[in-house]
């Protein structure tokens, strides 16, 4: 019978009371906790802002731009100018400058301000691609993005649309645009006109004038024609290929087609 | 009866190989799930908090295509890349979806004067002062730090923003740099491979001269 104790012995791990098997089990799982929420943390978005345990100065008592200020009415940290007063940048001693008007009327006439060159034109083409574009279209003809999105709402139904309404925006290389003086449309792309609002908050003033350069160029680049174009003649011809066109051409092969 | 007397159990020699797993298990575990758990990519990446009107970047910025700058038109200029004032949505919303019940906090604003509340989601610590127009103006496109914002429907936090983060770029800028007329061009270089994209940063991190400062007073002042 000396087996029996030696058998007993033979793996101590066993022997062990079972509370201790308990508790190991237990803070297994407890450790694998902390790594299942930082997991779900890096794999979920979430609507919370973190937990500030250390708060560092991250916060500090002091306003930054676009804060929020309770002692106000509005809540706004950033104060409107005093009425009455002008900051120093937006003085409009200048009113061909800035308004785009002389002596009361539209100027004819780019400001001394202003350069017309290359450059100037590019600004524009840039700027208007920014602020023109989603609406009056990439080349001017009042076709851009937010257009086609207003028509294909209004194809809607009301309860989707939610009541829009739209008019198409201006053709810029329409004659009763291209007509008009550089001072009237500086002065529409700063305060607006009919459905269209006044870009003067988002548009600096001398950007402003590159926009009304380039808008000039697109409607002279329009109806210009070869002779106008140094050395058109030796550019590669390239036309453009419209839907009606692509049809007229498949019918024509067609009708070939079956002729043969 | 003699005196008690304790004798360990035969179990009690596994207590110590036991103490010694843990002792040797327990300090790394702490250490690891402290930095991995309180890493800003933890705690900061994927904060989308929820506005008070549900605005689709998607929509604005990727379908329509509208630049960056329309709205945000402040960031070529100053320090903030100011959230829009409610005129600016309203260029547009004035005729496009006018009687929506998602933009009645947008209309409200529009009539009372009162700001509507947005919830700022890149939010760096008060002693650290980004500026815009430097990155910007540089060359450093929007992407590099706020993420493919034209696809997400509602705006999320992709970079941790952190001070690590912010040094990697300062120190090794090339394959965060472009031409500075691409910057609101999300898409740009998407499908370029590494080296390609590096060779480009190279090449504009050359051409605007750029040597990104890595003073403390860069940044905390």
């Amino acid at each position: 019978m000396s087996s029996g104790p030696k058998r007993q012995s033979d793996f101590l791990l066993w022997k062990l009371p079972r509370g201790f098997f308990y508790v190991a089990i237990l803070m297994t799982c407890a450790a694998l906790i902390p790594p299942a929420l930082i997991i779900r943390a890096r794999s979920t978005p979430r609507d919370s802002r973190r937990i500030h345990l250390i708060q560092n100065m991250d916060n500090q008592p002091k306003y930054k731009g676009q804060q929020q200020n309770i002692l106000f009415r509005d809540n706004r940290a950033m104060r409107q100018p005093v009425p009455g007063t002008v900051a120093r940048s937006q003085m409009v001693g200048d009113t061909h400058f800035h308004l785009g008007t002389v002596d009361g009327s539209y100027a004819t006439t780019y400001p001394s301000q202003v350069t017309v060159d290359m450059d100037l034109l590019k600004r524009g083409q840039e700027r208007f691609g920014i602020y023109c574009l989603p609406c009056h279209g990439a080349i001017g003809e009042g076709d851009g993005p937010v257009h086609n999105r207003a028509m294909m709402l209004l194809n809607l139904a009301p309860s989707v649309s939610n009541g829009t309404t739209w008019v198409q925006p201006k053709n810029l290389r329409e004659e009763a645009i291209a007509s008009q003086s550089v001072g009237q449309l500086f002065f529409t792309i700063s305060n607006g006109k009919n459905n269209m609002a006044g870009y003067a908050a988002q548009i600096p003033v001398a950007d402003r004038w590159a926009i009304v350069a380039y808008v000039q160029a697109l409607q002279v680049a329009g109806d210009a024609s070869n002779e106008s174009v140094p050395g058109a003649d030796s550019l590669p011809e390239h036309r453009i290929v419209m839907d009606e066109d692509v049809t007229e051409a498949e019918v024509d092969e067609d009708k070939e087609g079956n002729g043969s | 009866m003699g005196r008690y007397h304790f004798v360990f159990p035969r179990w009690s020699n596994l207590l110590l190989p036991a103490i010694i797993v843990f002792a040797l298990t327990a300090p790394p575990y702490v250490v690891f799930m402290v930095a991995w758990g309180f890493s800003p990519k933890t705690t900061d990446v994927g904060y989308m908090p929820t506005q008070p009107v549900p605005f689709s970047h998607a929509v604005h910025a990727g379908e329509l295509g509208i630049d960056c700058r329309y709205c945000h038109n402040t960031v070529e200029y100053t320090a903030m890349a100011a959230i829009p004032p409610t005129q600016t949505c309203m260029n547009c919303h004035l005729q496009v979806h006018p009687d929506s019940v998602k933009l009645k906090p947008l209309f409200e604003s529009y009539e009372t004067g009162m700001p509507v509340e947005w919830i700022k989601v890149h939010d760096l610590p008060d002693y650290a002062y980004f500026n815009h127009a430097a990155h910007v103006n540089r060359g450093v496109s929007c992407v590099e730090c706020h993420g493919r914002i034209d696809t997400m429907e509602v705006v999320h936090q992709v970079e941790p923003l952190s001070m690590k983060w912010c040094l990697d770029c300062h120190r090794e800028p090339q394959p965060h740099l472009r031409d500075p007329d691409l910057v609101t061009q999300l898409e740009w270089g998407w499908a370029m491979t590494d080296a390609e994209r590096i060779a480009e940063g190279t090449k504009w991190a050359e051409i605007n001269q750029l040597q990104p400062s890595q003073d403390c007073s860069t940044c905390h002042r």
